[in-house]
């Protein structure tokens, strides 16, 4: 009976270590969430990118902290002029979100990302990366789709993609529209898994669609 | 009692303070030059504190951990850098330094001599793309010939690199040579590359000072590296003012097939245009291609490429000696050829393997002559790659070409059999991120001449800053006689070239500059009079080894695709002196297929509101030196200066959901009248300009795709 107790107390402790830990790590990563929302310069990104790639390195099997690095890289790609940096961005966004999906195979919103690191290697030199990139950002959001056909960012990307591409390649804002308009369905449908799981593009959905008459 | 009742709780109270006992870390992030390194992440390992070095490269952060403790920095680009510390409450000072990491990645790319087209590697001055958009006929060799060091050479097809001939050029795709890139032609009439610059995902342009990896080209390499998996099933139609063609293209999930195949009648066409040639029959063709790809494991690629063409031409060429009189010129040229290969990553080593088989036949009745020529070629080669000690990769490689050569003069009939051996090793060695070597040698046997060949290969380059880099190469490059000197004699040697290259290159932001000096010693030039050869009324030279020559001169390189909105543009400029006795000539001389000055500018220019593509090509070339058998210096006349202007414009329209482009262009658009030399009669009374077979051409083809989805829906 005695031991039993001591082992019951024991566990108590450990679930207790692992809820103080669990909560050290929720914290961490909403404190960065928040950061996120407010950031504004390439240094803030770094800055955020590191303090990702911290608690990556301290918690080894989580994919969430190298997930949000990438999409940090990602965005730095998009946000700074040079254009040789972009590509060393990309380059790291490609490295952490490899480690993300070996620790969570099948993840719709890594397939996600996938594609918008595509997305940023096209924007890069369109002309000659179309055909390469253009085609495995579109093979990257159909298998996000087939993951979790409620995920509303796939079809936000492609929205943001269309929106941007010239009409006489079958770009323009009206063929944009419903497919922003479909994500934005699913944006509201949509509950995240849990509290760290990717909530973006919301609000961006909304600001293009406002754009489109 | 009361202490041990108290002194807990006396610890709970003390408790969050232990804990919270804080340590500042604060310091500075420098390389080992010295320089702040900005955005690097210091931190603690296995906890979340750290902080991001700011501009000036100082960083501070606080952290709860107590004890021993490991400090991390890393910074893309550099080694991580890992050192013990004891944090105990009150401040911590730390300056880092980190030690760069040589990569191939980071490292300074060595490309002296060379140019380059390609979407994957850095530090390449064109893409694929622009390859296909210059010039007016969508020729992989004419858009070479925007680049410095290529010489604009009108009245035949090849690559005139630095000074050299025709034949000092080798063509190689996938690693294997194509004996044959251009098919025969015939007198004063160039012919196209025969292989579409679609197929290419990239392209190297060595102008000299290549690789220990090719051998048997003294003046210059193309090397050809065919697209990988394609990326959909489509098919296309393609019609031309000249002709039609379709192409389909399969793909599984391994695997894919391509085949493609046209047909051509010039007939019509120079009909229309007029015609300086006096055609019996204008050029009919047929060509086909295939393509099969096959992933065989992660890394595994089997690529197999086969490929078709016959033609049919003949023209009447004025007998100078005999005018009105004319002299009956008939060809029909037959061309196969296939290449296989696989490569792989099997551990730390990448290989690759491949074979390739080359069947050229021509018929040709000249006068009435009956001239069969056939040339075929087995190759077989592999090598291996892999990464050695410290920063160094060592290549190594093997081939063998077995050539059988069928040469028939009415009923004389002459066979030449050849086993060309040869071997490289080739090590990549970067001894900082801004110091790269590549050091090679190769060697080879010819069975035929009975004789080996080492030919040492180094290049260096060095990085100056982010943007702008020196290179330096020295090189020899052996050759084997051509084969119509080879079936004459048999006691000849290789011939050899030593080329020294320095260059400058800055590659910015969308701007790109290149000047590079070059000096070419050529040594053992083949002389003879071979019974085809112009010039026939010169004294007969015996065959030898005995010919040299030199080349020297400067090529500028300026691209600028950043300056103007939707415009590219990019200016050559080559000046070259080059002497030398080889062939047939009597004395050292200004060779006939080389202009001291080019000149070339390239325009492109993308009209998003009609979704059309421009592109407009000059060039200009001083005059060269033609044989003139009344002047007693042999060469002594130069002729006029060469000038063109072309334009090519794509439309790209969306018919049946797929994409379309139509293309349209225009060769000489001012209508330049220009003339590529002189020929005489043999009393030296009569001569005859040698000129383009149209004063302008134009070209109009549709392009079509079917089946090819969107690839943004």
């Amino acid at each position: 009976m005695k031991s039993v107790l001591t082992f019951l107390i024991i566990v108590l402790c450990f679930v207790s270590i692992n809820r103080a830990d669990d909560a050290k790590y929720l914290a961490a990563m909403k404190k960065n969430f928040a950061q996120m929302d407010s950031m504004k310069t390439i240094d803030d990104m770094v800055d955020l990118t590191n303090a990702f790639l911290r608690i990556a390195n301290a918690e080894k099997d989580k994919w969430l902290p190298y997930y949000y690095a990438s999409q940090l890289c990602v965005l730095s790609s998009f946000t700074d002029s040079v254009k040789r940096k972009k590509d060393e961005y990309l380059d790291e966004a490609d490295k952490f979100l490899a480690i993300a999906d070996s620790l969570q195979p099948n993840e719709s919103e890594i397939f996600v990302l996938k594609g918008f690191i595509c997305q940023a290697r096209l924007q890069v030199d369109p002309m000659s990366r179309y055909m390469k990139y253009g085609f495995q950002m579109n093979e990257n959001f159909e298998k996000a789709i087939a993951l979790d056909p409620t995920n509303p960012r796939p079809e936000y990307l492609k929205g943001v993609t269309l929106f941007y591409t010239p009409e006489q390649f079958g770009g323009g804002a009206k063929v944009a529209k419903p497919v922003l308009e479909a994500s934005l369905k699913k944006f509201n449908e949509f509950i995240p898994k849990n509290d760290l799981m990717p909530h973006w593009g919301k609000q961006q959905v909304e600001d293009f669609l406002k754009q489109i008459p | 009692m009361i202490i041990k009742r108290y002194g807990l709780l006396v610890c709970f109270l003390f408790l969050p303070i232990l804990i919270s006992a804080q340590t500042k870390i604060s310091g500075k992030i420098i390389d080992s030059n010295g320089n702040a390194l900005p955005g690097a992440n210091i931190y603690i390992k296995n906890s979340y504190d750290g902080t991001t070095s700011k501009t000036d490269g100082t960083f501070s952060f606080k952290t709860t951990e107590n004890g021993s403790a490991v400090l991390v920095a890393s910074f893309v680009g550099y080694k991580k850098y890992e050192n013990n510390v004891v944090l105990k409450k009150g401040e911590l000072k730390i300056d880092i330094v980190l030690e760069e990491e040589i990569t191939q990645m980071n490292a300074v790319v060595v490309s002296a001599g060379s140019f380059e087209a390609s979407d994957e590697k850095k530090g390449v001055i064109l893409k694929p793309l622009d390859v296909v958009t210059t010039g007016a006929t969508a020729d992989l060799y004419t858009s070479l010939n925007t680049l410095p060091g290529a010489q604009k050479i009108g009245e035949t097809e090849g690559l005139f690199v630095r000074g050299g001939s025709a034949a000092e050029s080798k063509t190689i795709i996938d690693e294997m040579i194509v004996q044959k890139p251009f098919s025969s032609s015939v007198p004063d009439i160039p012919s196209r590359g025969r292989f579409s610059p679609m197929m290419f995902k990239g392209t190297v342009f060595s102008t000299g000072g290549y690789s220990a990896q090719y051998g048997q080209a003294l003046s210059s390499a193309l090397i050809l590296k065919t697209q990988d998996m394609p990326t959909q099933t489509i098919s296309a139609i393609n019609l031309m003012v000249f002709g039609l063609g379709g192409a389909h293209t399969q793909l599984w999930e391994n695997s894919a097939v391509s085949v493609e195949g046209g047909y051509y009648n010039l007939n019509p066409y120079n009909n229309v245009f007029k015609q300086r040639v006096d055609w019996d029959k204008s050029p009919v063709g047929i060509s086909g291609s295939a393509n099969f790809r096959q992933k065989i494991s992660k890394n595994g690629l089997l690529k197999a490429f086969v490929s078709y063409s016959k033609s049919d031409l003949s023209l009447y060429l004025p007998d100078l000696d005999n005018l009105p009189n004319k002299t009956f010129y008939g060809l029909k040229p037959e061309n196969y050829y296939s290449n296989a290969s696989y490569r792989d990553i099997w551990g730390d080593w990448n290989v690759f393997g491949g074979f390739s088989y080359s069947l050229d036949k021509d018929i040709i009745n000249a006068a009435g002559n009956n001239i069969e020529q056939d040339q075929r070629l087995v190759q077989t080669k592999f090598t291996a790659n892999k990464k050695i000690i410290g920063n160094a990769y060592l290549t190594f490689g093997a081939e063998v070409q077995n050539t059988l050569y069928d040469d028939t003069y009415n009923q004389f009939n002459r066979k030449l059999y050849e086993t060309h051996t040869a071997g490289f090793v080739e090590s990549d060695i970067y001894f900082t991120n801004d110091l790269a070597a590549k050091v090679g040698v190769r060697a080879e046997h010819s069975k035929i001449l009975d004789k080996f060949n080492f030919a040492p290969r180094i290049s260096f380059a060095y990085r100056l800053g982010t943007y702008d880099q020196l290179n330096f190469a020295y090189g020899r490059f052996y050759q084997t006689p051509e084969k119509n000197y080879l079936v004459q004699y048999n006691k000849f040697d290789y011939e050899n070239a030593d080329h020294y290259i320095a260059n400058y290159q800055y590659l910015g932001e969308g701007q790109t500059f290149r000047v590079e000096l070059y000096y070419k010693q050529y040594h053992n030039l083949v002389r003879g009079t071979v019974y085809n050869y112009p010039y026939f009324n010169l004294p007969v030279v015996p065959f030898s080894n005995n010919g040299n020559g030199y080349a020297k001169g400067v090529d500028v390189f300026w691209r600028d695709g950043a300056s103007l909105q939707n415009c590219d543009y990019w200016v050559s400029y080559s000046f070259i002196d080059t002497k030398r006795i080889f062939s047939n000539y009597p004395s050292t001389a200004f060779p006939t297929f080389a202009a001291p000055h080019t000149f070339s500018v390239v325009f492109k220019r993308w009209f998003e509101s009609i979704s059309a593509f421009a592109a407009l090509t000059y060039v200009h070339a001083s005059g060269r030196p033609y044989f003139n058998p009344n002047n007693p210096e042999f060469l002594g006349d130069r002729g006029s200066s060469y000038n063109n202007l072309s334009l090519n414009i794509s439309f790209i329209a969306k018919w049946f959901g797929g994409y379309s482009v139509i293309f349209f262009s225009i060769d000489n658009l001012p209508g330049f009248a220009n003339v590529y030399g002189y020929r005489y009669s043999t009393d030296g009374k009569i001569v005859a300009p040698v000129v383009p077979p149209t004063l302008r051409s134009a070209f109009l083809g549709v392009f079509i795709s079917i089946g090819e989805t969107n690839q943004f829906q």
